[in-house]
C-alpha cells in the first residue's frame, strides 16, 4: 500500500527472533552473564509496554465503578512478574542496569538484543500517535490513537507479550540449567537467570488465564499489527497509477494523507487563519464527487460479484453504493450551504482540502475509463465495465479496500469539518454577506457575523453527512470482511474505539495461519524426556513414557500448588531452584501456562515484590 | 436567464470603483442564485455547475471584503413575487460562462488601473475566480489540475 512501517513489522520480527528457521536454528546456548544482561533489556522494554497498557486501562471511563476484569488482573500480574524478573537480572550492587558497551557474542544474547530493539522500535512507533498532553497525560495525534488506547488492542498487546515471554523463558531457562563444559560456572547467576525466566512464565500464565476468560479475537491481533507509524505517506505519482492496482494504491495513499492532515488540522486554534471557507468549500464539493465515485465503483463491483454468484458480497456492495450516493447528496447540501457564508480569512486552501481534491480525482479515475479524468470533467463519461475493474477474483479485495479507505476518510472529514466549523462559529469567524440577509438586519457593513439561523442548518448538514458516510463505511466494511480485503483493520479499529470488547471472537489468538505470533507446539521436552534425549535414547516408546511421566509430575506440582502449607511453614520459593532437578521440575510446571502453578513462586499475604529481593548466596548444587 | 443578462448589463455600465464592485458582487450572487435554482429543480447533480457555484461564492467573497464596496446595495434586488426564470442544463452554463467572462475581463482591467492595495487585490482575486467559472463551464479547465 503506502509502504509505511506498521507495528506488526516489529512484533513479527521479535517473534521471529527466537523461532529459528532453516538457515538459523533457534539459539540454544549462551553465556549466562550476557544472556542475563540481554534478557534484562527485553524485560525492561516489556515493562514499559505494560506501563502503557496499565495507563490505557486506567484512562478508560468509569473504571472505578467496574470490577477488575480478567485482563486488568493480567496487566497487574504482568507488571509484578516483570518487576520480579528484573530483580533477579539486575547485577548485585548495581544501582541501575549495567549495559555492556560491547555487543553480545552469545547467540541467544544476540537474539534477545534484536528482540529488545524490535520491541523498542515498535513502542516508539505506537508513541508517534501521541504527544504530551496537559497534566502529564497523552494527547492524541492521529485517529489511530483511540484504537491504541482501546481495551481490545491492549488485550491483544498483552497477549502477544505473554507469548513472547513464554518463548524467551524457555530459551533462557535452557541456558540457565545447561552448564557448558569447560566454561566457568557461576551458580548464583544461573539460579537468578532461571528465576527471572520463571517469572516470565508467570506473566505468560496470567495472559493465558485472561485469554481463556476473555479470548482475544484474531481480528484484534490483526488490528494491533496493522497500526502504522504516524507520518505523512508519500504523495502518489501519476506514473504509478496506470493500472487498477496502481489506482487503488493511489486512492489509499491519498486517504491516509487526508486523514493525517485532517487530524492535524483539528489541533488548530479556532482563530487560526488557515481555517478558511475556501478550504471548507473545496472539501465539501470534492467529497461530494468522491462519494459519487465510490457509489459508481461499488455499483460496478456489485454487478460483477452478482454475476459471479457471490451474493453476500454483492448485497454489501449494493448497500455501499446506495449509502455512498446518499452521502454524496448530503455533501452537496453542505456545499450549497457554504455558499451562503464566508470566513474572515479566505483564499488559503488547506493541505487536507488539497488531498480531498486528489481523492476525488483518483476515485474518479477508478470509476471512469478516462485516464485523464478530473472533478471538472463531470460525470458524463463512460464508467469502467465490471471486467475492467476487477477482472480476476483476486482483484476484488484491493478495489474494495480502496473504496473502504475512501469512505472511512469521508467519515473522518465530516467530523473534523463539523468541529472546526462549530469552533469558528463560536469564535464569530463565520460571516454572511449582509445583502443576503432579510431587511430587518440593519448592519452598515457588507458582511456580519452569521446568525444561528445560518450556522445551525449547516452544522446539521455535516451531521447528516457524517451519518450517511458512516453507513457507507459500515456497508463497505462488511464487503471488505466478506472479500478478505486488507482494509478490514479499519472496521476493527472503529469497533474497538466505539465499544466494549467483542463478545464473539471469530478466531482464537493462537490462529495457526497468523505470522510469527502463533503458539509453538508444546514439544519442549520435560525434565525426564530431556534426560532421556541426553542419554541418546531414540526409542519412541521410551520417550513417550518419559513424556507421560513429565506430564504427570507437572500435574502433581500444579495440584500441590493448590495445597501449599501456611506461609510460616513454607520455605522460600527460591529454595525450589536450589538443585537443577527441582528447578527443571518447577520450570516444567510453570511453562504449562496453568495459573495455579504460579503459586509455587508466590508467598500468600506477602508483598510479591519482596520475592525479587536478593536471594541467599548461591549453593553448589545447581 | 434575464437576471444574468441584467446583472451583466449593470456591471457593464458601472463606471466608478464602488459601482463596479457593487455590480460584481451582485453578478456573482445572481450566478449563485441561478445555479441554486437549477439545483432545486433538478434531481441530477451537474458537477461542473456545482464547482462553478463554489467559484462564484469565492468571487463574491473576494469582492465582499474590498474596502470600496458600498456597505449597502446600490440597486434593489429583484422585486418580491417576481418569479425567477429557470434555465435548462444547456442554457445555464452558456449564460453563466458569458457573464463570468465579462466579470473576469472587466475586473482584471479595473485592477490594472489601480494602485496596489486591498481593492486591487480583491479585483484580481475576483477576476481569477470568474475566469475559473468560465473555464469550468466551457471545458477549458477540464484538464487543469489534472493531478500530481
Amino acid at each position: 500500500m503506502t509502504g509505511r512501517a506498521t507495528f506488526g513489522d516489529f512484533l513479527h520480527a521479535a517473534h521471529r527472533g527466537l523461532a529459528g528457521g532453516a538457515s538459523s536454528p533457534p539459539p540454544a546456548r549462551g553465556d549466562v552473564e550476557e544472556v542475563s544482561r540481554s534478557l534484562l533489556r527485553v524485560v525492561t522494554i516489556m515493562g514499559r509496554y505494560i506501563q502503557d497498557i496499565t495507563t490505557a486501562f486506567s484512562d478508560m471511563p468509569d473504571r472505578t465503578s467496574l470490577p477488575l476484569g480478567a485482563w486488568d488482573r493480567a496487566s497487574v500480574q504482568a507488571r509484578e512478574a516483570l518487576t520480579n524478573s528484573a530483580g533477579f537480572l539486575i547485577p548485585r550492587g548495581a544501582g541501575r542496569p549495567a549495559w555492556p558497551a560491547a555487543p553480545s557474542a552469545s547467540p541467544l544474547a544476540r537474539r534477545l538484543d534484536e528482540i529488545a530493539r524490535s520491541l523498542t522500535t515498535g513502542r516508539d512507533l505506537l508513541h508517534t500517535h501521541f504527544t504530551p498532553g496537559p497534566q502529564g497525560g497523552r494527547a492524541h495525534r492521529s485517529p489511530w490513537a483511540l484504537a491504541i488506547t482501546s481495551a481490545r488492542v491492549n488485550r491483544a498487546l498483552l497477549a502477544e507479550i505473554g507469548l513472547l515471554a513464554d518463548r524467551i523463558a524457555h530459551h533462557g531457562a535452557n541456558v540457565a540449567l545447561t552448564p557448558i563444559g569447560g566454561t566457568p560456572t557461576n551458580v548464583g547467576r544461573r539460579r537468578r537467570l532461571n528465576a527471572a525466566c520463571q517469572w516470565l512464565w508467570v506473566l505468560h500464565a496470567s495472559a493465558e488465564a485472561a485469554h481463556r476468560a476473555e479470548p482475544v479475537p484474531a481480528t484484534d491481533r490483526h488490528l494491533l499489527a496493522a497500526i502504522p507509524v504516524n507520518t505523512l505517506p508519500t504523495r502518489p505519482l501519476l506514473a504509478d497509477a496506470g493500472t487498477i492496482a496502481g489506482l487503488c494504491d493511489a486512492v489509499i495513499a491519498t486517504t491516509e494523507r487526508a486523514r493525517y492532515l485532517a487530524w492535524q488540522s483539528t489541533g488548530q486554534p479556532p482563530g487560526s487563519p488557515d481555517l478558511t471557507v475556501t478550504s471548507m468549500r473545496q472539501i465539501a464539493e470534492t467529497s461530494m464527487v468522491t462519494s459519487h465515485n465510490c457509489a459508481i465503483v461499488a455499483r460496478t463491483l456489485a454487478a460483477s460479484t452478482a454475476s459471479r454468484a457471490i451474493p453476500g458480497t454483492s448485497t454489501h456492495l449494493a448497500a455501499t453504493a446506495q449509502a455512498a450516493q446518499l452521502a454524496s447528496g448530503t455533501w452537496h447540501q453542505i456545499a450549497r450551504a457554504l455558499r451562503q457564508v464566508t470566513t474572515d480569512t479566505r483564499g488559503h486552501v488547506s493541505p487536507a482540502a488539497a488531498e480531498a481534491h486528489d481523492l476525488a480525482m483518483w476515485t474518479g479515475r477508478l470509476a471512469y475509463t478516462d485516464p485523464t479524468w478530473t472533478p471538472a470533467s463531470g460525470p458524463h463519461h463512460p464508467t469502467r465495465p465490471p471486467h475492467d475493474l476487477a477482472d480476476r477474483p483476486q482483484d476484488l479485495p484491493q478495489v474494495v479496500a480502496a473504496v473502504h479507505h475512501a469512505c472511512e476518510t469521508l467519515t473522518l472529514l465530516t467530523g473534523t469539518e463539523h468541529d472546526q466549523l462549530r469552533a469558528a462559529a463560536q469564535a464569530r469567524r463565520i460571516l454572511v454577506p449582509t445583502r443576503t440577509l432579510p431587511g430587518d438586519y440593519d448592519i452598515p457593513r457588507p458582511y456580519g457575523p452569521a446568525p444561528p439561523q445560518r450556522t445551525s442548518p449547516l452544522l446539521g448538514h455535516y451531521r447528516a453527512a457524517s451519518q450517511a458516510s458512516r453507513q457507507a463505511t459500515t456497508a463497505i466494511g462488511r464487503a471488505a470482511q466478506a472479500t478478505g480485503a486488507p482494509s478490514r483493520a479499519l472496521t476493527t479499529a472503529r469497533a474497538a474505539t466505539q465499544a466494549t470488547p467483542s463478545a464473539s471472537p471469530d478466531t482464537d489468538l493462537h490462529d495457526p495461519t497468523a505470522e510469527g505470533s502463533q503458539q509453538q507446539p508444546r514439544d519442549t521436552p520435560g525434565p525426564l524426556q530431556h534426560t532421556l534425549l541426553g542419554l541418546g535414547i531414540t526409542s519412541p516408546a521410551l520417550l513417550a513414557r518419559g513424556a507421560d511421566l513429565d506430564q504427570a509430575s507437572q500435574r502433581l506440582l500444579i495440584d500441590a500448588a493448590g495445597q501449599l502449607p501456611p506461609t510460616h511453614k513454607r520455605p522460600p520459593a527460591t529454595t525450589l531452584n536450589r538443585t537443577a532437578a527441582s528447578a527443571a521440575l518447577l520450570n516444567h510446571a510453570l511453562a504449562s501456562g496453568d495459573p495455579r502453578a504460579t503459586q509455587l513462586l508466590r508467598q500468600p499475604g506477602q508483598a510479591e515484590r519482596k520475592e525479587a529481593e536478593p536471594e541467599p548466596e548461591p549453593e553448589p548444587e545447581l | 436567464m434575464k437576471r444574468l443578462t441584467a446583472a451583466g448589463d449593470r456591471f457593464h455600465q458601472a463606471r466608478d470603483l464602488a459601482s463596479v464592485l457593487d455590480a460584481a458582487c451582485d453578478a456573482f450572487e445572481e450566478i449563485l442564485s441561478v445555479i441554486g435554482g437549477f439545483e432545486d429543480a433538478s434531481d441530477v447533480v451537474d458537477v461542473p455547475l456545482l464547482l462553478a457555484a463554489t467559484q462564484a461564492a469565492n468571487g463574491r467573497d473576494a469582492v465582499l471584503f474590498a474596502p470600496c464596496l458600498p456597505p449597502r446595495r446600490l440597486h434593489q434586488p429583484q422585486q418580491a413575487g417576481e418569479e425567477p426564470q429557470r434555465g435548462s442544463a444547456q442554457d445555464i452554463p452558456a449564460a453563466v460562462a458569458k457573464l463570468s467572462m465579462l466579470l473576469g475581463a472587466r475586473l482584471a482591467h479595473t485592477a490594472g488601473t489601480m494602485a496596489a492595495g486591498a481593492d486591487r487585490a480583491a479585483c484580481q482575486d475576483a477576476a481569477r475566480y470568474a475566469r475559473a467559472i468560465h473555464d469550468l463551464l466551457t471545458g477549458a479547465g477540464a484538464g487543469a489540475g489534472a493531478g500530481p
